[in-house]
């Protein structure tokens, strides 16, 4: 990287591999969104596209009857007690995706490589379920110029790749 | 310096000498040259040879129309690129170029003999010429078609150039960086909408970087267009050079090639050479200008004679004088601007020569004070010289009569036959046209996308009203957007109005059926070619385009397809919109194959998934197979061993002590809820509600056509929850048909579908010892055949990780299913195949897989069943609950002809003489039967057998199941063969080994 013309402070993206975290999809009608935000503690917020978070765990709206919640591994989330009487789906997907972040002055370029949505238009704090080339993937916008993207474990390594290729583009500065 | 360079002239870099080769001739440009404008100040005309004629030709435009300039360029090792145009290609440093279609030399080419021989190559001729005698067509005349179709080499090395994409959204894309595209990007911009203002071009003005006379709002054109642009970034505009618009689509989606790398001497490592955009607009302004048309006479396409308009452009835009004696011929004023900048740079202009009776009375003030002559109602029938155009020859009109002709001696001869709108990405949006009679062109009508028309694309004329439309444009595009904005007019001093008349054809006192007045110069058609066609029958313009290929080469006809329509208009007696024009398709110019790629080449060029015991099976040798969208560990050979070699041994293996299988792939879905069991029971055939938790059952899935979909084990890990399992293929088609269902049909369940294919790793145990290696790494589960007896399934710690352990067999052995959470996929791989050492496990892989699943006659969905195979042809009666009230594609599965006799149903095979039957060989009753055979099924698997010592075979069969015992004949190229029909299950018939 020395002989590179962009030094390591003007770095037009960044792209990191986050460590796991306890993730989960929950599925429970609308009508009874309330009940869930009681058992678990954590709004559960009703437009598509928004979240919310505390004490470390996230939930963000992928639909109107489907939530991905995110919880630190060693707290991961339960509400069997409401079960009986509000019937839901929680399924764990701890391992189903990898993260990663991106972040950068270039982020939106990196992003716009491969995926078809207007995500400038996404707004910060704000995530969505989209595509990134042909692989199906979940951004979250965690600032103006930083992201978090959940890949499927499995199509992690075609994305990759193609982030990598972006890269270089973005460092040869054309 | 070259005395046709005007020293300080044009945008060039005066001081920024740039050196390349031209056939191997050295010659030096400038910074900010094209190819053509360097080889034009050195005097060089002649860049190439025809593609049918071989005829000598030069650059007749400036632009990205140019049909003649098409030359070889090569950037370095594996960068050689044919057909670029002179016009297009900037210059840089060292580029390597030659021209193309001559042989031995473009000065003196062999291949001009076609010229010669003209009268043979008329419109069709390959129709006519190629047709006689039948025999002469596969040895003669194809291989000469194809020997001659084409122009220029391929490219014979991989193309060693990145290509990139992206996505683009915005309020307003306006294609076409002139005097209206500015105008209306800066009205728009001051509204606050984002903004894309791209133009194929260097830099942005279009026309105003030809004609630096005029003056807007006070300032020199060039000055205004520097302020201008300024103004547009400070307003954040986005502004792309370079860039092309090649084709409009539904809904505003506009793609765009991004040209990055080929004007740089030394492009940035990594940079890619192209970018193809994908943008989405909420509006459009197209302001993409008007195309010269060339007027069509005898000897028009000599090197020399060019379009007046681009002669302009190479004089004010590259200080260029393209002769020193000029000669003008016109139908429109603004050819008379050509020829008064040419003359005030020093070049003699010997004659305007109007094909009008009447012109304006300024223009003929302005031509007589620079002593020009004027030459009114004449016309052009031909010109002299054999390299380069040496003289025009010339004649009055009278009263429709041609009289007597002069020759005007000149280097240059310059052509206008007025311009026409650029129609084309208004086209690809099937806008309808309308035909202007006044202009005799087709302007844009009902448009079908949310844009706007603007400029001289629009058929307007002279900066006055193109900017005024400009401004337009850009508030219709703001109160479309939704937006305000003010706008204030843009005044024009020195503005070069004008008008014209459009031509068939000029009137010629020749023979017009010798005339050589080409209409397509790039796939040499001329008029008397149209005309022709006309008389042998073709009436569309779409039959006069393919039957003489006038507008079918790679231009589109930007240049030829008015004056061809105006010529077969008049040949047919008809007016023109009634012949109709020819359809625009993208893209507009040539694209590289590499910009339509992008990033889908080498390792992404698709996308593959791989398991997380991947990497181990690589490191362990294995061959891979893909299988959907995954890669797949095949076989596993040793030293020495082929795969028949391989698989053998890893059958032997596993039936003699115990293998290992990385099954992650298998498709994984969670059914949650309290009405999972009666979601199950409407999905599947068999019955659910009594399976108990922790139990696991074999599930068929159909479709609403009674036809088997998929299938897979399904264990109950509660009341409410069930663990599937899909095939590998279907695991996202059967989540998309269940959600589909659930959604549409059954919203009233309360339950719930989640993929968890990727959250689990699945590895697979199978063997007489499978048991035994488990044993000591399970905690929390008895795997005791009491306790833990086939079919069951439990959560549990396998290797100290959570797991779901299943007791199934896709193998007929003893056999397990271990998930673990996917990130310690390759530490339980690692921990079994360290506890199956002693038992020598042996790794196996897909092909081992099939081998023993057929041994036990277990299908595999879309292998042995092809979507018309019900469960009843497949043996599988047993798996469809019968005494439930409905589940999907249980009423077709009474349709009169699914409980036909007759039908194809899977049995086994057993070959004669030890001979492996082909997978997809028919299969017939009698060999003896005259051709053609009926057909009566076919063999779907058939595999070498080591536990058999022989070959078998599943295969479906007409009523197959009332045939066992019977033989049946396969017939093959070499000889027929022959198999008995037999029960599919080979191996262990009682199912003893399961419930070891």
């Amino acid at each position: 990287m020395t002989n590179q013309k962009h030094g390591f402070a003007a770095a037009p993206v960044l792209i990191e591999e986050l460590a796991p975290v306890a993730r989960f999809s929950l599925r429970v009608r609308p009508e009874n969104r309330a009940t869930l935000m009681q058992a678990l503690g954590l709004d559960l917020p009703a437009r598509i596209g928004a979240r919310s978070a505390a004490g470390g765990r996230e939930a963000l709206c992928l639909g109107p009857d489907e939530w991905l919640l995110t919880a630190p591994e060693t707290a991961p989330i339960a509400a069997a007690a409401v079960y009986a009487t509000t019937p839901h789906s929680l399924t764990e997907i701890s391992d189903r995706e990898i993260t990663l972040r991106l972040s950068g002055p270039q982020v939106l370029d990196l992003l716009a490589t491969n995926c078809p949505r207007d995500v400038a238009a996404l707004a910060e704090g704000k995530g969505c379920r989209t595509v990134f080339d042909s692989a199906t993937v979940t951004l979250w916008r965690d600032g103006p110029a930083e992201f978090r993207m959940d890949i499927w474990r499995s199509f992690a390594p075609h994305v990759r790749s193609l982030l990598a290729q972006a890269e270089a583009e973005l460092i040869a500065g054309l | 310096m070259s005395r046709y360079r005007i020293s300080g002239g044009g945008r060039v870099d005066h001081g920024a000498p740039v050196s390349f080769t031209f056939d191997g001739k050295s010659y030096q440009g400038l910074r900010g040259d094209t190819v053509a404008s360097a080889l034009l100040a050195n005097g060089v005309h002649l860049m190439g040879r025809s593609f049918k004629y071989h005829r000598p030709r030069g650059a007749v435009t400036a632009g990205s129309e140019e049909p003649n300039a098409l030359i070889g360029t090569s950037r370095g090792p594996g960068r050689f690129e044919p057909n670029t145009r002179a016009t297009v290609q900037e210059l840089r440093k060292d580029l390597v170029t030659e021209s193309q279609n001559k042989w031995p030399r473009l000065s003196f080419d062999l291949g001009a003999i076609n010229d010669r021989a003209y009268m043979l190559f008329s419109a069709g001729f390959y129709y006519k010429t190629f047709m006689w005698p039948r025999s002469f067509w596969d040895k003669v005349y194809e291989p000469f078609i194809r020997g001659a179709a084409g122009l220029g080499k391929s490219p014979t090395e991989a193309d060693p150039d990145r290509y990139a994409s992206r996505y683009l959204h915005t309020d307003l894309l306006i294609v076409g960086g002139g005097a209206a595209g500015i105008a209306a990007a800066l009205v728009a911009a001051k509204s606050g909408a984002r903004v894309v203002l791209v133009d194929e071009n260097p830099e942005m003005g279009g026309a105003l970087l030809s004609d630096p006379s005029v003056e807007i709002e006070g300032q020199p054109a060039w000055a205004w267009l520097d302020a201008k642009l300024a103004e547009l970034r400070a307003l954040g505009v986005k502004l792309m050079t370079r860039t092309t618009a090649i084709g409009y689509y539904h809904q505003n989606f506009v793609g765009l090639t991004e040209r990055l790398t080929d004007h740089l001497d030394t492009p940035p490592a990594n940079a890619p050479r192209e970018r193809m955009w994908r943008v989405r607009a909420d509006h459009v302004v197209l302001a993409q200008g008007a195309l010269e048309k060339p007027l069509v006479f005898d000897g028009n396409d000599r090197p020399g004679v060019m379009l007046a308009g681009s002669a302009q452009t190479y004089l004010n835009r590259y200080g260029v004088r393209v002769g020193d004696n000029i000669a003008v011929l016109t139908s429109h004023d603004s050819a008379y601007y050509a020829a008064f900048d040419l003359a005030d740079a020093g070049s003699k202009v010997a004659a305007i020569i109007d094909t009008r009776d009447e012109i304006n009375a300024d223009l003929a003030d302005s031509a007589a004070k620079r002593g020009i002559r004027v030459l009114k109602g004449h016309t052009a029938t031909g010109t002299k010289g054999r390299l380069r155009v040496s003289s025009v020859r010339v004649n009055p009109v009278t009263a429709g009569r041609v009289g007597k002709p002069t020759e005007i001696a000149c280097d240059a001869l310059l052509m206008s036959g007025g311009w026409t709108p650029s129609l084309h990405l208004f086209s690809h949006t099937k806008g309808s046209l309308a035909w202007d009679a006044d202009s005799n062109t087709f302007l844009p009508d009902r448009k079908t996308e949310a844009c706007q028309i603007a400029g001289a694309g629009r058929g307007l004329w002279g900066f006055g009203p193109v900017l005024e439309d400009g401004v337009n444009a850009g508030l219709a595009a703001v109160q479309a957007l939704g937006r305000s904005a003010d706008a204030r007019s843009l005044p024009v001093a020195n503005d070069r109005p004008g008008s014209g008349i459009s031509h068939k054809e000029l009137p010629t006192d020749r023979s017009a059926g010798k005339a050589k007045a080409f209409v397509d110069f790039q796939n040499d058609v001329t008029a008397k070619d149209l005309r022709l066609a006309v008389r042998e029958g073709m009436r569309s313009i779409e039959h006069v385009k393919r039957y003489t290929t006038n507008g079918m080469a790679t231009d589109q006809g930007k240049m030829s397809n008015i004056n061809g329509l105006m010529i077969a208009a008049d040949a047919l007696a008809k007016q023109p919109p009634q012949v109709g024009l020819t359809t625009f398709r993208p893209p507009y110019t040539p694209t590289s194959f590499g910009a339509f790629a992008g990033y889908l080449r080498g390792e992404t060029f698709q996308l593959t998934r791989k398991t997380p015991i991947d990497p181990w099976a690589e490191a362990h040798g294995a061959v891979f197979e893909p299988v959907a969208q995954w890669r797949r560990a095949w076989y596993f050979p040793k030293a020495g061993e082929d795969m028949h070699a391989a698989v053998a041994r890893e059958c032997r293996a596993t039936r003699a002590s115990v293998g290992i299988f990385d099954a992650s792939t298998l498709g994984k879905i969670e059914v949650a809820g309290p009405d999972a069991v009666e979601f199950m029971n409407r999905m599947y055939t068999n019955p659910w509600t009594k399976l108990a938790a922790g139990r696991c059952r074999y599930g068929l899935l159909l479709g609403e056509d009674g036809f088997i979909r998929d299938d897979g084990v399904i264990g109950r890990l509660s009341n409410d929850l069930f663990h599937v399992t899909t095939t590998t293929g279907g695991a996202a088609r059967v989540l998309n048909m269940m959600e589909d269902y659930l959604q549409t049909e059954w919203p009233d369940l309360n339950v719930w579908l989640t993929s968890t294919t990727e959250q689990w790793a699945t590895v697979a145990l199978n063997g007489p010892n499978a048991r035994k290696v488990l044993e000591g790494l399970v905690e929390g589960q008895d795997l005791s055949d009491e306790a833990f007896p086939h079919m069951s399934i439990a959560e549990c710690t396998v290797a100290g990780l959570p797991a779901r352990l299943f007791r199934i067999s896709f193998t007929g052995e003893l056999g397990f299913e271990v998930n673990v959470p996917a990130r310690h996929g390759l530490k339980l791989w690692e921990a079994l195949i360290e506890a199956g050492k002693r038992y020598d496990i042996c790794p196996y892989g897909t092909e081992t897989m099939h081998v023993l699943r057929a041994e036990k006659g277990y299908i595999i969905v879309g292998q042995d069943t092809d979507g018309t195979v019900t469960p009843n042809d497949a043996g599988l009666d047993w798996a469809v609950g019968q005494k439930k009230p409905d589940f999907v594609g249980k009423r077709s599965l009474s349709r009169p002809d699914i409980v036909a006799k007759g039908r194809k149903q899977l049995v086994g095979l057993l070959s004669e003489g030890g001979v492996r039957l082909e997978e997809g060989a028919q299969i017939v009753l009698d060999p003896t039967q005259p051709l053609p055979m009926k057909m009566v099924g076919h063999v779907t698997s058939s595999y070498d057998s080591a536990a058999l010592g022989r070959p078998i075979a599943l295969a479906v069969i007409e009523g197959g199941h009332e045939r066992i015992g019977e033989t049946v004949h396969i017939p093959m190229e070499h000889g027929t063969l022959r198999a008995k029909i037999t029960s599919t299950v080979f191996y262990d018939p009682e199912g003893a080994r399961l419930k070891a």
